[in-house]
């Protein structure tokens, strides 16, 4: 799938870019409003990620005028502006999705996925760690074959723990992807569905699948 | 006073006063001293009159003085009678100073009043000029003359001519009373219609009132007073408040794109400050120091975010601007939702947490991600403020018209001085509020909570006491969320 990102900021930009093509998307990168919708007409892209804030043509015009030509390119916007209405009105212009600077790469990438309709085939739909399973489809999770029962936050953290297994996930990071709200940093709250989640998954059961490092996070491998 | 226009009338009121007193005055003065000279031309008249009777009877009998039976001298009978039908005082003496006659008037006095006009008569010289006279001690006061008679051939010593001045007072206290009345039924119209001009030269001033009231933030600084066509004080005070606003508006226009700017300026570098951190930080073989660093700056820039974030929405919500996302929501859904949150919280916290939702749905047009927001803050403080072993208590309930949630906890509490304060930005309690390891928060979060129950409609309110604990209130109204 090709994505065409248009961004001013060039470390932004770059940053994005890269990040797509490591998670096996193929982006390239403008720094302008009239470059980018020039070669957003042109039918060579699948997905277009968009700036609002952009040098001689602007994000929303950029919006506008390709859909006034009838263009129906999916549109992934990027705002530093946090107000409901910028992004009523980029809504309104037909974009698809949003985007709040500064974001996490994450959240970014599974709104791309989204638009994209990414086969399935590449994100498999049942996570796997040793004899622990999770379904993601079902949101069923099973070790051993034995089903357990999780919290819809329980559920967040460990299926963020096991779709990046074997790497250290910190806990801001863990919190960010399920909360998407700024707990006070001494609330340390993924310590505590950490320990519940160990309980129910961990717990009497060899191998431990659950590993602490200490001051950063917590990482899920066999 | 607290208005002009009161203070209006009751300067006017008063000068109004001031100038009738002095008329009242003047003219009182004037009448008195009119009323006087009448007098005396009633006793120089009478006197005149009396001194011709006698010189014209003199000329027709001669002998006007004619001894009694007992040798006294005595005047005349015809004469008398003549004389008994002049009014007021009139007294006349015989050459020798005895007294021939007395008008009706002066023997009505007393004995001892008598006495005293007649020996005032013995002693006192003629003259021309009306003296004046008080018989003591509750008797009239008298104008008088007193002349000698040389045309009745030298019969008579002096004749005296007196009046009491009462019937001169008489008409002024009728002229005083007659002013008595007309001031006060003059007043009272006078004091009205001066409230009544004094309100309608004031009529501008309150429709300016009304219209300046009338912008009240961001969205309502466009307007302008309707300035009057006359350039008077009240057109002029127009044009200088319309010059004011302009200036105000084109600073809040200023601080709009500042806000603006600032979003996009401090959000961009934080965003390559979190791509940075974020790319690092998920890369496998990075040495455990270092994770905990970028942990660190990681959530370091998540609090900046945090803190811009909600600057900015306190100053949109300044501007009115800052606008919600409304949809139909079950509100259950968010307060069970946080709720697995807060049990967490508490869980950590040591603090027992109960969340009671009504059995049937509690549905309200509200922007969910904000409401989500505020049950969370309120929550989360709660949790904080509570010491191991405590409870918090969350409850969601409908009463009519109103939706309710209560967020109480068995905590600190807050010192009553301090509970007006607790909504204003940047304010925190002293550090004896803040459990030993947690940093305190910005001290935006109950200004966003207010901000976010306010804009939908709804308020927020807080109970507390010291050592028992908190309750924080939100009412939200079914007509308006």
């Amino acid at each position: 799938m090709k994505i065409l990102v248009v961004e001013d900021d060039k470390t932004v930009g770059e940053y994005v870019r890269r990040g797509l093509d490591e998670a096996g998307y193929h982006a390239e990168l403008v720094g302008d409003g009239d470059e980018g919708l020039r070669l957003a007409t042109g039918g060579h892209f699948d997905l277009l990620v968009l700036d609002l804030r952009l040098p001689k043509l602007s994000g929303i015009d950029v919006l506008r005028t390709l859909r006034d030509r009838g263009n129906g390119l999916p549109v992934l916007v990027l705002t530093a502006q946090d107000a409901v209405d910028f992004k009523v009105q980029a809504l309104r212009m037909g974009a698809d999705d949003y985007v709040t600077k500064p974001f996490a790469f994450e959240e970014l990438l599974a709104r791309v996925e989204a638009l994209g309709r990414r086969p399935k085939a590449i994100t498999p739909p049942v996570l796997k760690v040793a004899d622990l399973a999770l379904d993601t489809g079902s949101r069923a999770v099973t070790r051993g074959g034995r089903a357990i029962e999780l919290t819809p936050k329980e559920y967040a953290v460990l299926e963020y723990l096991m779709r990046h297994q074997g790497r250290v996930m910190s806990r801001t990071l863990i919190t960010e992807y399920a909360w998407d709200y700024h707990f006070d940093p001494g609330t340390n709250i993924v310590d505590v569905v950490i320990t519940r989640l160990r309980k129910k998954i961990d717990h009497g059961r060899e191998p431990k699948l659950i590993h602490t490092v200490r001051g950063v996070g917590y990482v899920v491998r066999p | 006073m607290q208005s002009i226009r009161g203070r209006l009338t009751l300067w006017y009121s008063a000068a109004l006063i001031l100038s009738l007193a002095v008329f009242a005055i003047v003219l009182y003065l004037a009448r008195r001293s009119a009323s006087y000279q009448d007098l005396d031309r009633r006793i120089q008249s009478e006197a005149d009159l009396t001194a011709g009777i006698l010189a014209e009877s003199y000329r027709a009998r001669g002998v006007l003085v004619e001894p009694d039976t007992a040798g006294r001298s005595v005047l005349i009978p015809e004469v008398a009678a003549v004389l008994e039908v002049v009014p007021d005082f009139l007294l006349l003496t015989s050459r020798d100073g005895r007294l021939l006659f007395a008008s009706p008037d002066a023997r009505a006095l007393t004995f001892a009043e008598f006495e005293q006009l007649s020996g005032l008569v013995a002693q006192t010289p003629p003259g021309r000029v009306p003296e004046k006279h008080h018989i003591f001690p509750n008797g009239p006061t008298l104008h008088y003359v007193i002349r000698a008679i040389p045309q009745a051939g030298g019969q008579f010593g002096t004749l005296f001519a007196g009046a009491d001045t009462r019937s001169a007072e008489l008409g002024l206290q009728q002229l005083v009373s007659t002013i008595i009345v007309a001031f006060v039924i003059g007043l009272v119209p006078a004091v009205l219609v001066g409230r009544w001009l004094a309100g309608r030269a004031l009529e501008p001033v309150d429709r300016m009132i009304t219209e300046v009231r009338e912008i009240t933030d961001g969205r309502t600084l466009h307007r302008r007073l309707a300035v009057p066509m006359v350039k008077d004080e009240m057109g002029r005070l127009a044009e200088t408040l319309n010059q004011m606003m302009s200036r105000l508006e084109r600073s809040f226009a200023a601080l709009r794109r500042f806000t603006a700017d600032a979003s996009h300026e401090l959000k961009t570098p934080l965003t390559v400050v979190r791509a940075g951190v974020e790319r690092a930080i998920t890369r496998p073989d990075v040495p455990q120091e270092t994770l905990a660093a970028l942990e660190e700056t990681l959530q370091e820039v998540n609090r900046m975010t945090e803190l811009l974030d909600s600057l900015l929405t306190l100053a949109r919500a300044d501007e009115g601007r800052a606008e919600l996302h409304r949809d139909p929501v079950d509100l259950r859904a968010i307060v069970t939702e946080a709720g697995e949150t807060g049990e967490l919280l508490a869980d950590h916290a040591g603090v027992a947490i109960e969340i009671r939702t009504p059995p049937e749905p509690v549905v309200l047009a509200v922007d969910r991600s904000r409401v989500r927001q505020l049950v969370l803050n309120l929550i989360e403080n709660a949790v904080k403020y509570t010491p191991r072993g405590g409870n918090v208590s969350v409850q969601l309930g409908g009463n009519g018209g109103k939706v309710l949630l209560t967020v109480a906890d068995s905590g600190i509490g807050i010192a009553p001085g301090d509970l007006p304060h607790i909504f204003d930005r940047f304010w925190r309690a002293d550090s004896a509020r803040t459990r030993t390891g947690a940093r305190p928060g910005a001290g935006l979060g109950l200004a966003i909570s207010k901000w976010i129950a306010e804009a939908h409609g709804g308020t927020i309110e807080v109970q507390s006491r010291p050592g028992r604990g908190t309750t924080f209130t939100v009412t939200f109204l079914r007509g308006d969320a």
